[in-house]
């Protein structure tokens, strides 16, 4: 079990499950506080993504109880309260991130994936797809061994797609991701079109070809094929 | 203007002029009646007169009591039968002055010879009187004016002083949406007014509750839904065996929900405003939230190729609010000037103290101003917004007391944002 999810809305869960199952994490349903509160320490989880409206409880506690037995799993607080003092109160309970609801799949994984580089492998682990490497700490990208120069944006992009390799991203979520509550503002996806044309030039000047496909105006999809 | 004004005005115009005319008609009076006792003092002086003459020699009754001067005039034949009463000018031999006098003038008959004699008598005593009277009066009109204006003022103060209660509790009700409930009242109209009020404002406040926590509970409950509806789709649109037809559909499904889940936020947030659970307070530098804004929105500006001026004349200017609405007001007003700026337009950024101005180059509004911070009221030649921006930024100003104007001038938009202290 590398992934505890605690959320009690069925349809929700089923979705997020099989698609972090898509990305080759296993993944342990609990659906309310008590189920969670019995099997949070019952695996050492990559990370727990746990829901603050629970029928029987508090989820925030549920952070509280998992710290407080010296868990060092990432968590993830997936709610639906968006107001800062909630963020705030969330990442003080000893959550490492705070993600509001209704949220894009992909932008989870990405959380996720970040989440576990940040806690389990303290961030020195270096990112790889092919031929491109990716050092999320120093923010520095590789094609065989030769530095690319990549904006901020760029970069947070290329390590969007990488962590939802192999499927298709909305551009949706990608605005989102990026520009935060900027994002699907007037002009964003054009932004989304402008920074992955300059992100694939260069790519593809480094010598890499093109991983990314257009997906029939829905999204785009980073893979081999 | 103010009732006590108008009606203090009221009553000094038309006080005014009543005493300026019953001034008039009084002194009219007073001088007429003080004329006639002259006249009737003369006539009474004439008999004393004649009788005064049937026995004396008529050249040596210059001093007769009571009489200021004679004038004894022999006349050939018979000029005039009636006495005549008039006013004349004459010197005073004590003074060297002229004064005025009232005399009459009757003829006498005497050994056959006939006389003209006139009898005078100073009106400069019954002059003093009147004069005197009239000062008094004036002085005494006076002072009962200003007796009834300060007492005006205490009644005045008193009768009205629930209908001010009232109309202090319902400019209240704006911000408390409490129903206004006013003391006992003892005059009927104030009474009928304090009921209907009662009445209008509970009905309000219950409307205005019900409404918020309809769209609360709204708001709240299409958060799940919308949830499942956004991941289920993103689950589909990974299956491999979709055609081009499919995704399509998945791709109106998607934007779509994309959309509800963005207006669903926007509305919470008007909500929670509107509900006053921002109560938090930092204090903000407004340039440096400007500043910071700008960074962040840096892309659109240079996409747009639009021109920053600023003219921060209140750099240390520090704004007392809470975070999230200070981002949420400033990125709303920011965006705005950029959305509905002109390609290679500018935008000017002023700060004054006790305000914030912005200015941006563009065509004139779609609709008319007043509409301009109503939700949904939108430009419909442009799409993707819902119009929420402005009413945002509007209920953030309301929340803070800010208030915010718009004007159109020389093709620009002009924001006006007063902030006071």
């Amino acid at each position: 079990m590398q992934i505890l999810i605690v959320e009690d809305e069925s349809s929700l869960m089923d979705s997020m499950v099989s698609y972090l199952e898509m990305e080759g994490f296993r993944c342990e349903r609990a659906a309310d506080y008590c189920t969670g509160a019995a099997v949070l320490d019952k695996h050492d989880y990559l990370c727990m993504l746990i829901d603050l409206n629970l029928p029987d409880g508090d989820g925030l506690d549920l952070v509280k109880l998992a710290r407080e037995n010296e868990s060092e799993s990432g968590i993830i607080i997936i709610s639906a309260r968006n107001a800062i003092e909630q963020r705030v109160e969330g990442l003080d309970a000893g959550a490492d991130d705070y993600l509001v609801k209704p949220f894009h799949l992909s932008e989870l994984a990405a959380r996720v994936h970040s989440v576990v580089r940040r806690t389990r492998l303290k961030g020195g682990e270096m990112l790889q797809f092919e031929r491109i490497k990716v050092e999320p700490e120093e923010r520095t990208c590789y094609v065989d061994e030769k530095q690319v120069d990549l904006t901020q944006k760029e970069l947070d992009l290329l390590l969007y797609f990488m962590a939802n390799r192999n499927r298709v991203v909305t551009k949706e979520g990608i605005a989102d991701y990026l520009w935060g509550e900027y994002g699907g503002d007037y002009g964003s996806y054009d932004f989304v079109y402008t920074h992955l044309k300059n992100l694939r030039r260069k790519l593809m000047d480094a010598g890499c070809p093109d991983y990314v496909q257009n997906i029939y105006g829905i999204g785009y999809k980073f893979s081999l094929e | 203007m103010k009732l006590l004004t108008k009606s203090t005005l009221l009553i000094a115009t038309l006080s005014l002029f009543l005493f300026f005319i019953m001034g008039v008609i009084f002194f009219q009076v007073l001088k007429n009646m003080s004329l006639s006792n002259l006249d009737r003092e003369l006539g009474d002086l004439k008999e004393i007169v004649l009788d005064y003459l049937g026995d004396y020699d008529l050249m040596e009754s210059r001093t007769i009591p009571g009489i200021d001067s004679i004038w004894i005039q022999a006349v050939g034949e018979h000029v005039q039968t009636a006495d005549i009463y008039e006013d004349t000018l004459m010197l005073d031999v004590k003074d060297q002055q002229f004064r005025t006098f009232r005399y009459l003038q009757f003829n006498f008959a005497k050994d056959d010879s006939l006389y003209l004699i006139r009898i005078y008598k100073s009106t400069t005593p019954t002059d003093k009187l009147v004069e005197r009277v009239t000062l008094m009066i004036t002085l005494m009109v006076i002072l009962f004016l200003t007796g009834v204006f300060i007492l005006n003022r205490f009644i005045f103060a008193s009768l009205w002083k629930d209908f001010f209660e009232a109309i202090e509790k319902l400019k209240r009700f704006e911000t408390t949406k409490e129903p206004v409930i006013l003391g006992d009242q003892d005059i009927q109209e104030f009474d009928e007014l304090k009921q209907v009020l009662e009445v209008m404002t509970r009905r309000l406040a219950n409307d205005y509750k019900e409404l918020k926590e309809y769209t609360d509970h709204t708001t709240h409950e299409l958060q799940t839904p919308l949830a499942v509806i956004k991941s289920k789709t993103e689950l589909l649109i990974q299956s491999k065996n979709l055609g081009a037809e499919e995704m399509k559909c998945l791709e109106a499904i998607n934007t779509s929900v994309h959309q509800l889940s963005r207006l669903n936020s926007t509305l919470t947030l008007i909500t929670r405003i509107e509900n006053r659970q921002f109560t938090e307070k930092e204090e903000i530098s407004l340039t440096g939230l400007m500043e910071r804004h700008l960074e962040l929105l840096q892309e659109y500006i240079q996409m747009k190729g639009i021109r920053i001026e600023k003219d921060y004349r209140d750099a240390g200017r520090v704004l007392k609010m809470d975070q999230g609405l200070a981002d949420l007001l400033i990125g709303n007003l920011l965006k705005n000037a950029i959305v509905h700026n002109l390609e290679g337009g500018a935008i000017v950024l002023e700060t004054r103290p006790g305000s914030l101005i912005l200015k941006n180059d563009g065509p004139p509004l779609a609709f008319s101003q007043e509409e301009l911070f109503t939700r949904f009221v939108r430009d419909t030649r442009r799409s993707g917004n819902f119009g929420l921006g402005l009413s945002l930024v509007k209920k953030v100003c309301e929340n803070y007391g800010f208030k915010i104007n718009y004007s159109f001038d020389n093709q620009q938009h002009i924001f006006t944002v007063r902030l006071p202290e």
